[in-house]
């Protein structure tokens, strides 16, 4: 049993370099998503804070619209219906459309309608000359990102090679079952090292913003995926 | 031989007898309206020479070829065979190759080609191909033998060697996420299958059955279902349609299947059970409405189109909702074979029932476990509410995607092993789901309670408080419960047939990627709308919140 034990921990050391480097595009497709998301997310929310009716009903529609796709069933239509390369106009180069940045583009929809949500308060409150309370925005924002880190890990429906798929991979090229119940806990430590600490974190940012604004203040942050 | 002769003569005489009363015994009615076919020359020819010219393949093991003495034989050897005996002939067998035989049997030098010949449109054209197909070849995957993958959906962005030039190429790369690594023949691509730079070779699969009989590739394997289907079809003389000769073989090829004796023979040189062969025994077997056989010629003296082959019928062969269906896509070029075709259909209807019932065990079974989770945590039972609160963080922290496949693959390969309890996909991702969103709605009501004791040190979460911290927390709540349901497609990845899994099945039998897409997406959004509104009345009826 030991020796099965040390076994498997040589594997995993082995396929460690490989495992991260999947890791490594799961916080990239999650950080992508947040910027294109919180990018657009923010431009709806200041349409919702115009003083034209029209532009705030366009903006809650588009809202609406953001908060009811899935994102797994979304990923699966930009990959099939996006060619997965094409000609930049006017020239003759040819761009791939790696899966990867569909996956992220899928879950860039959910941080949209997140940002819409969350940052129409805080600008709100900002412009009331309410800083702290606006400050809030950051620690949601934060734990909204870790959600979607969590959620990358659905790219490898896809194809996409981040952790879980490789996981895969390193099942079937290794072609030892017994590998892989270790290597799939292997996996869900990377995810529990990486946001255990960042929730700590922003539970005690949000903690101290709240000492500072008095308790009436707590806002629960809304997560919407 | 005068002998025989007049034998023969008896023969006839007495089969003419009998055939008289039955005529007159069972309807003179059904045989009249019955068109009878045209008399057949090669028909004729074929009897007044004794013997049957059938084209064959001795190079497609296990269906043609030579064994160690040079005696040809095979899987297609046996049918025609048959065919001979029925027709009282010798058989005679012609080796054909797959670029000459369509020619041979134009120019007459064969009476009937079985020779792996696929049943296509441009081929219909320049041969009779006789209905129904008798056995059908799709697009597989060798393997090396300890891989493990038993589904398509597993190859998604997965290297796959493919030969330069086939046909199945590009479509197989479009519709299953294939990346495909291409050589110049099948033996470069074949070892690099071995040396591991790709998780199989696509090709042929009745190509690879060949393969994998030799010592060479023992213990190799294509265990993925064939795709891309072509039907294989009987082929005589394009004059010969509608000749008695064409509806003498189609009866053939009929009972062949109908008594098992394609299933028979296909055991006998150890092909793997085609699921073509079983539909379609199935099918041939089935009987309609009254008792009768399904399967039967109808007064036209064609096959009912139920019994044809889907894939080779146009508009005008159909009659009802399935005419329009295919009307409208050779029109328009949109495929709505999930509203016409009954298949399709069904297994649409059930993927969305499948999900439907997701959604809902999903919805309840994470608010229940939430609200227990946060109910034991709070009751002050120092081990298990430290335990639970662990839990939670746990849950939270692990993609359900993750756990899905550390119950039912890692522990479940162990259970199977140790005890023989094999677990339930669906129970483990409405477990994992359910776990999940749980741990958030836990937390929700947790941090609730925490907020409830800034004003009201002694604040304590019980039962009969519950429905405020709900209210309370119910944006949270709310947006969990909406994500749960759109997770729901995650089961299709541990291959639980519901709408995700389905519709990319029926997209990608019949090439209708855009409009499968547009319905998936479609068909979701509409059900998330539905649980939305659904949440929003509950929050108002229920806990009386309104925003």
């Amino acid at each position: 049993m030991n020796l099965l034990g040390l076994d498997v921990l040589r594997e995993l050391i082995t396929w460690t370099p490989f495992l991260l480097t999947g890791f490594s595009l799961n916080i990239l497709i999650a950080s992508l998503a947040m910027v294109i998301g919180t990018g657009l997310g923010w431009g709806l929310a200041l349409l919702r804070l115009s003083s034209r009716p029209r532009r705030v009903k366009l903006s809650l529609l588009l809202t609406e619209f953001t908060r009811n796709v899935p994102t797994i069933v979304f990923q699966f239509y930009l990959v099939f219906m996006l060619p997965s390369e094409f000609v930049l106009p006017g020239t003759s180069i040819t761009l791939g459309f790696p899966s990867w940045l569909n996956a992220s583009l899928a879950l860039a929809m959910a941080v949209i309608g997140f940002t819409s949500d969350n940052l129409t308060a805080t600008l709100r409150d900002w412009r009331k000359g309410d800083h702290a309370a606006a400050l809030l925005f950051l620690p949601n924002w934060t734990s909204y990102m870790l959600i979607i880190v969590i959620a990358s890990s659905t790219a490898s429906i896809i194809g996409v090679s981040e952790l879980v798929s490789r996981c895969n991979t390193v099942i079937n090229a290794t072609g030892n079952t017994g590998l892989m119940l270790p290597v799939y806990l292997y996996a869900c430590v990377c995810f529990f090292l990486f946001c255990y600490p960042l929730t700590r974190l922003m539970q005690w940012t949000r903690a101290y913003l709240a000492a500072r604004l008095g308790p009436a203040s707590h806002r629960l942050g809304k997560a919407s995926r | 031989m005068t002998h025989w002769h007049s034998w023969m003569r008896k023969a006839c005489a007495q089969m003419l007898v009998l055939f008289a009363i039955l005529w007159l015994y069972v309807g003179g009615s059904f045989a009249s309206q019955m068109e009878a076919p045209r008399g057949s020359e090669r028909l004729t020819l074929v009897k007044q020479r004794g013997s049957l010219i059938v084209g064959v393949k001795t190079d497609y093991p296990p269906f043609g070829f030579l064994d160690a003495s040079g005696v040809s034989e095979g899987f297609e050897h046996d049918l025609a065979q048959d065919i001979a005996r029925r027709l009282g002939v010798s058989l005679t067998k012609v080796a054909v190759s797959g670029a000459n035989r369509l020619q041979k049997l134009e120019e007459g030098s064969i009476d009937v080609l079985l020779a792996t010949t696929g049943d296509t449109a441009d081929r219909r054209k320049i041969v009779t191909m006789i209905e129904p197909n008798y056995y059908a070849s799709g697009v597989t995957l060798f393997m090396r033998p300890e891989q493990n993958i038993s589904d398509w959906s597993e190859t998604r962005g997965k290297k796959v060697c493919a030969t330069q030039g086939s046909y199945f190429n590009r479509i197989m790369a479009q519709r299953y996420l294939l990346e495909l690594q291409m050589f110049n023949n099948a033996r470069d691509a074949k070892l690099a299958v071995k040396d591991r730079r790709c998780i199989g070779y696509l090709f042929d699969n009745t190509a690879i059955q060949g393969d994998l009989r030799l010592p060479e590739w023992a213990g190799y394997k294509a265990p993925l279902a064939p795709v891309l289907n072509t039907p294989w079809a009987i082929a005589i003389a394009r004059r010969e349609g509608g000749s008695e000769f064409e509806r003498l073989l189609g009866d053939v090829v009929a009972d062949w299947h109908r008594s098992g004796f394609a299933i028979q023979r296909e055991k006998v040189w150890g092909l793997p059970p085609s699921t073509f062969l079983a539909d379609t025994h199935a099918l041939w077997k089935k009987p309609d409405a009254n008792g009768a056989r399904l399967c039967e010629r109808e007064i036209s003296g064609q096959w009912p189109s139920v019994c044809r082959n889907p894939v080779l019928l146009s508009s005008t062969d159909t009659t009802g909702l399935r005419r329009l269906g295919l009307w409208f896509k050779e029109n328009t070029g949109l495929d709505l074979s999930l509203i016409y075709d009954e298949y399709d259909r069904t297994r649409f209807l059930l993927g969305l029932g499948t999900t439907f019932l997701l959604m809902l065990l999903c919805v309840s079974g994470s608010l229940l476990l939430g609200v227990l989770g946060a109910l034991l945590a709070e009751a002050k039972l120092r081990v298990v509410s430290r335990l639970i609160w662990m839990a939670s963080i746990v849950g939270r922290m692990t993609p359900p995607l993750l756990a899905m496949y550390v119950l039912l693959f890692g522990l479940g390969s162990m259970l199977i092993a140790a005890y023989g309890i094999s677990v339930s996909p669906f129970a483990v991702v409405v477990w994992c789901l359910c776990y999940y969103t749980g741990s958030s709605i836990m937390t929700a009501l947790l941090f609730a309670a925490d907020v409830k004791r800034q004003s009201n040190p002694v604040f304590q979460l019980r039962w009969g408080n519950m429905r405020e911290l709900i209210a309370m927390s119910s944006g949270h709540v709310t947006a969990a419960l909406v994500n749960v349901s759109k997770a729901t497609m995650m089961a299709s990845a541990v291959a639980v047939p519901e709408l995700l899994s389905v519709a990319t099945t029926i997209m990608t039998d019949n090439g209708n990627v855009g409009v499968m897409m547009n319905v998936l997406l479609l068909t979701f959004m509409l059900l998330i709308f539905a649980t939305v509104r659904v949440l929003k009345v509950l929050e108002r009826k229920l806990l009386g919140v309104t925003k």
